[in-house]
This record gives C-alpha cells, sequence and structure tokens, in this order.
C-alpha cells in the first residue's frame, strides 16, 4: 500500500502542475521591442511571437519603457511576458534619449535576459519589422557576425550597462534597411 | 528508527562541501561591492581559515577517540544529555532557518514569483523529514549525485560566461575600507556551520583523515574564488543592480543562442539547501538521543516551518534569522565549545 501511495502523490503532484499549461496558451511572449518616434511621441512597438509570416505588432505610446510595459499589460496585451525578450532596436534619432535610461531599468528587472540584443535602426528597419517576421532572425544572425568580427561592439543589454557605468564612449550595432539589411557599428558617448 | 551505518569520511566530507558551497549560491547584498576583487578573495581566505580553526576540536576528538561530541554524551548525567539537546537544537533550527529563508525569497523572486515562500518551505521540508529519517548515510549517499549536478550545473555556469568576460569591469586592484573586509570575511565564515554538523555526526564515518577536511575547504575556496571571479568580470555593474547576483550568472551564461541555466542553478541550490536541513535534523534528533525517529523529525520540521513562516511575517525576526554573526556564535557552541569541553574531560579522565 505504501509502495503504491508514494508514486501517487508524485503522479497528483506533477499532473496538477500541468493545471497552469492554458497560461502558456494564452500567454502573449513578447520576442521583440522597438522603441521609434512617431507624432513627436515616444512609442514602443511589441512584436509578438507568432507562427505565421505577418508579424503580429501592438505600438503603445509612452515616456519610458516602464510606463509603455505597465500599458501594455493593462490595455493592449493581457498576460504579456518578456521573459523571452530577445532584441531592443532603438531607432536613431531617440536613441539618445531612451537608451540608457531604457537598459537602466532593465537592469533591475529579474525576468530580462542580461544577453539579449540592443541595437540603434533607421525607420526602414521598423518597416521591415512590421512586414517581415523572418527579419528579426536576420538582424540577430548579423549582430552576432558583428560581434564575432569586432568583439569590443556591445551587442546585450548586460555590455552596454556596463559601458555606461564606466562612462566611457563605446561601440553598438547600427542596423539600417535600405534595399537589404546591413549591420554596422555607431559610437555611443555617455553624457557625464 | 534508523541504526547509525559506518559510512565512508571522504563521503561525509564530500557533502559537506556541497552543503558549504550554498552560502555563495544563496549570496544576495551580503558582500560588499566596494571590495576589490584581490580583498574580496583574501577577506575569503580569513573566513575559511576561521572555518578550518572550528573543525580542530572535532578534527581531534574523531582522531584521537574515533568518536563524535553526540555519541560521548550519551554516557553522560540526563541534565548534561538536556543541556546539549538544547544547545544542539537551538543552533541546527536557526541554521535551519537561515538557510531556507534566502533559498524560499531566491525561488519566488528569480524563479517562480507567483509561489508562495511557505508553499515552497513546506514541500522542502516534507522531502527533508524523509532523508532525516532514513539517516546520514544515505544522505551522503545522494551527495555523490549531487556532487555529479553540482559538476555539471559549473561547467554551464563557467564555461557559458566565458565569453562575457570583460577585464574592464574589474576595476582598481586594491579598494575598500577595513568595515569591507570584515564584512565580506564575516559572510565567508558562515560555512563554519559545516564543522558544527561535523562534530556532532562523524561518529559512524570510516578511514577519517585531517586531509579530508583540508581538502573540503580547498575546494570550497576554489569554487567561492570561481563565482566571485566571474561575478566581477563576466557580470561586473550589472549585478549590483539585481538580488541574488550569484543567481545572475545563471542568467548570463550561454553557449550560441542557447541561454539561461536557471533551472540548473535552481536544481542544485534545492538540493543544497536539501541536504543541509536533512543533515540539520539528523543533528537534532541524534543530540536528543533518538535518531531517525518520525515524529520527533516531524515535529522539528514543524518548528522551522513554523519558524520559517513568523520570519516571512514579521521583518524583525526575518532580520534576526539572517544574521551571519549570529550563525557563526551558534556554529562555534557546536563545533568548538561541545568537543573541547569533552576532549578536556577525556584528557582528565585518562591523567
Amino acid at each position: 500500500m505504501r509502495n503504491k501511495f508514494l508514486p501517487l502523490c508524485c503522479a497528483l503532484c506533477l499532473l496538477t502542475g500541468c493545471n497552469n499549461a492554458h497560461r502558456v496558451e494564452t500567454a502573449s511572449v513578447i520576442e521583440n521591442v522597438c522603441v521609434s518616434r512617431s507624432a513627436d511621441k515616444l512609442c514602443y512597438t511589441f512584436f509578438l511571437l507568432e507562427d505565421s509570416d505577418k508579424p503580429h505588432a501592438v505600438t503603445v505610446p509612452a515616456d519610458s519603457f516602464e510606463e509603455a510595459r505597465r500599458l501594455a499589460e493593462e490595455q493592449y496585451i493581457p498576460h504579456v511576458t518578456l521573459a523571452k525578450l530577445e532584441l531592443l532596436l532603438l531607432e536613431q534619432e531617440v536613441s539618445g534619449e531612451v537608451m540608457r535610461r531604457d537598459i537602466d531599468y532593465i537592469s533591475t528587472q529579474a525576468y530580462f535576459s542580461p544577453v539579449a540584443h540592443v541595437a540603434l535602426c533607421d525607420e526602414g528597419t521598423i518597416r521591415r519589422l512590421k512586414r517581415d517576421n523572418s527579419a528579426q532572425e536576420l538582424i540577430e544572425r548579423q549582430i552576432d557576425l558583428l560581434h564575432s568580427e569586432q568583439p569590443e561592439v556591445k551587442t546585450d543589454y548586460l555590455s552596454v550597462f556596463n559601458a555606461y557605468a564606466r562612462r566611457k564612449s563605446f561601440s553598438v550595432p547600427l542596423i539600417t534597411a535600405e534595399k537589404e539589411l546591413r549591420v554596422s557599428s555607431k559610437t555611443v558617448i555617455p553624457v557625464r | 528508527m534508523n541504526r547509525e551505518v559506518p559510512f565512508s569520511s571522504k563521503r561525509m566530507l564530500l557533502t559537506l562541501t556541497l552543503c558549504a558551497c550554498a552560502v555563495i549560491l544563496l549570496q544576495n547584498h551580503e558582500l560588499s561591492q566596494r571590495l576589490s576583487f584581490p580583498l574580496t578573495l583574501g577577506a575569503m581566505a580569513a573566513g575559511l581559515a576561521v572555518c578550518f580553526l572550528f573543525f580542530i576540536p572535532s578534527v581531534l576528538l574523531k582522531s584521537r577517540h574515533n568518536t563524535d561530541a553526540l555519541t560521548l554524551l550519551r554516557s553522560r548525567a540526563k541534565p548534561v544529555r538536556a543541556l546539549t539537546a538544547a544547545i544542539c537544537g537551538a543552533s541546527f533550527l536557526y541554521i535551519a532557518v537561515y538557510f531556507l529563508l534566502p533559498y524560499t525569497e531566491m525561488f519566488c523572486k528569480k524563479y517562480y514569483p507567483d509561489a508562495s515562500p511557505c508553499l515552497i518551505a513546506f514541500l522542502l521540508l516534507g522531502c527533508c523529514v524523509y532523508a532525516a529519517v532514513k539517516g546520514v548515510n544515505v544522505i551522503t549517499r545522494f551527495g555523490i549525485f549531487l556532487f555529479v549536478l553540482a559538476m555539471t550545473t559549473n561547467l554551464l555556469l563557467f564555461g557559458g560566461c566565458v565569453s562575457s568576460l570583460d577585464f574592464q569591469n574589474g576595476g582598481a586592484f586594491l579598494s575598500g575600507k577595513p568595515q569591507d573586509f570584515l564584512q565580506d570575511a564575516l559572510y565567508f565564515a558562515t560555512p563554519c556551520f559545516i564543522a558544527a554538523l561535523f562534530a556532532c555526526l562523524c561518529g559512524s564515518a570510516k578511514q577519517f583523515r585531517v586531509r579530508h577536511v583540508t581538502i573540503a575547504l580547498l575546494m570550497t575556496g576554489v569554487k567561492y574564488a570561481l563565482v566571485l571571479f566571474f561575478i566581477v568580470y563576466a557580470v561586473g555593474a550589472y549585478a549590483a543592480r539585481q538580488e541574488y547576483r550569484t543567481f545572475v550568472l545563471s542568467r548570463v551564461a550561454h553557449f550560441g543562442s542557447f541561454s539561461g541555466i536557471e533551472s540548473f542553478y535552481m536544481a542544485l541550490s534545492t538540493m543544497s539547501v536539501f541536504m543541509i536541513l536533512s543533515l540539520l535534523l539528523c543533528g537534532v534528533t541524534k543530540s536528543v538521543g533518538k535518531p531517525g525517529s518520525l515524529p520527533l523529525t516531524a515535529a522539528l520540521t514543524g518548528g522551522i516551518f513554523v519558524l520559517h513562516w513568523l520570519a516571512e511575517q514579521f521583518p524583525f525576526i526575518k532580520e534576526c534569522f539572517t544574521c551571519p554573526p549570529v550563525l557563526i556564535g551558534f556554529s562555534f557552541l557546536t563545533a568548538v565549545v561541545l568537543p573541547a569541553v569533552l576532549l578536556i574531560q577525556k584528557r582528565r579522565q585518562h591523567a
């Protein structure tokens, strides 16, 4: 009796854990966030994990990543999860204003992966991301390639945050999309 | 009720090493940010040297008389036994809550925010009751399995962080204040609780050699040094922004697109804390003279759970239970005072 009771308890514990499975189905997994300016207002575009060719993007006007995340959760995307966020793209024009502040916020949050990619981009790259679901993978591959060629380029939250902490200039990837996606590096000078 | 089955001394010290490593796995903001890496290593060496000193009385007892403090006390008068049981009980219950609190907090804050700390504590303590009833021999056998898991996790942890190494993160070679050094040394002396466990449980260990203790502390030191090195040079200033900065290492570790070995890290922390709690329960039941007694183990586990619950409810109680000097004080009583008194008595008897 005792020998049967123990495995039964274990099985019950394991199976009752499956009760949470519906949360995975309904959860909105964000894998990419773009920050741009539209009509003089900062906009955070959340790209949801999708199987289809066309990406599912939700644009939230907000003053900071923190506010955008809160608004997205409250008004636009219920059960939003940022634990799988792989890429943060900042439009070149807004990067000076938001990069340090948003990376600073991200560094305090437990659920963000410290090794997720960060890059600057132009308007065309964001347009391309909104049209083509494979663009993100391409951008990440290009960033990895750039990092292997130029290891001094800071490509993730961790290294960008540490570079800001040292208060010295550093390089980050810059993605441009005229005819095709191209990656180069751009120097960032922290404001003292 | 289990009988005291003899077990290998090497296996016991390996188990105690893994228990000592839990200290660095659960490290939160206890270590000073201002102290440079070489000075932190110095503080670590000082802390572990204190731990070695804590081992001396029980090592002498074991090597000269092949026994431990609690086994020797069995032939003493009832009031003496009651006093010893009270000291061991208070010490080990304090140490149990000291480790259970940061573990449940880390689990809920970093790994599964929806979970209740008390529920996690309840489930873990349930497993500890089973292990404690089975006895030290079975727990040390489990230590071999845990050693394999620890090796795998460490390889993934350190191997995955190599690509993030940046030696510009280090800062000045020698910087920090004496009080920072003292604070760190005090924290690194907390593994002395393994000396208390050794003093109470080493009676049945076979083929004991003093070098086993030295190797155990050296292994602990190497593990600490590696963790500190990677925190400073791979995570850098980012670590200071997060709670449980050693845990951040597991999130930074990556091999290409595969990143984050939090599950391995949590598994290792869970099993290390599980072993600490089980061995502590074994120690208390042995001090009462009923090793392996299920009702007594269950009652003690209930006590640990209540103390954990109280600490979760009242912050001032939590502060009392997360104080390294108190842990060192209790460990001193059990690991140094108790065996030293018995050693002196034995010497007088022989004289």
